[in-house]
């Protein structure tokens, strides 16, 4: 992760932006919209170790003096699928990547679904961070 | 498979909050299907989106609209070893990559 954002360094302008966006180390959330409203069913099981690892990664290229930090902002972003099947390929993929076991999530959300009534969506909710590095020139 | 990620676009509100995109020599590592770099290019920016997976570029080059093809220039590649000259952008977005 150092070695990519110094590679991401080389090649900015020497007053450059390094933007660094990707969801905050935090749980995803798991709901269902409906007629009846949004109801949260669950919060998903990760891995967030490679994430304190690109904080750390970030940290260390600002000791280095290659970038300081002009702002730091966080956002909701959604993923949103229309139907249970939807949400479980997702989830299957999920897993695939490397990530923790998702059943007791996958039961409550299949258990939850018929009960409501209207026209579906299934949301998994995350925070995104957004941080603006600002390249200070030094090599 | 319907999967909408961002449909509320927040993540180029963001974006485009802090930066003035219009013009700028863009690179965004880690593009996959170029979801985010359509939006990039609609910001009025030029361009070069990498990815390790050559699938995904694949799709990436179908879904470009005609109208970004002198703007956008997908690649597969790593992170690790940048194909370009020292100091070829303005910007450098690291999309979900760090």
């Amino acid at each position: 992760m150092v070695h990519a954002l110094h590679e991401g360094q080389r090649v900015l302008q020497p007053d450059g932006i390094l933007f660094d966006l990707r969801p905050a180390p935090v749980h995803r959330r798991v709901g269902i919209l409906s007629d009846a409203g949004y109801q949260e069913i669950g919060v998903m099981r990760e891995d967030l170790t490679d994430d304190y690892f690109a904080n750390r990664a970030v940290k260390q290229v600002m000791r280095e003096g290659l970038f300081k930090s002009e702002k730091y902002i966080e956002f909701d972003c959604n993923r949103v699928m229309d139907t249970l099947n939807d949400f479980h390929t997702w989830l299957l993929d999920f897993v695939d990547r490397g990530n923790p076991s998702q059943d007791s999530l996958l039961q409550r959300v299949e258990h939850a679904h018929p009960t409501l009534r209207g026209r579906k969506k299934i949301i998994v909710s995350a925070p995104l961070m957004l941080r603006r590095l600002r390249n200070l020139g030094q090599e | 498979m319907t999967l909408r990620i961002d449909p509320e676009r927040n993540e180029v509100h963001a974006l485009k909050g802090m930066a003035d995109w219009r013009g700028k020599r863009v690179l965004e590592i880690g593009c996959g299907d170029g979801r985010l770099t359509r939006r990039i290019a609609n910001l009025g920016a030029q361009v070069d989106a990498m990815d390790p997976d050559r699938k995904l570029i694949t799709t990436a080059r179908k879904e470009l609209p005609a109208r970004y093809s002198e703007r956008v220039r997908f690649k597969a590649g790593s992170a690790q070893e940048l194909k370009f000259p020292k100091e070829t952008f303005d910007i450098v977005v690291f999309a979900w990559s760090l």
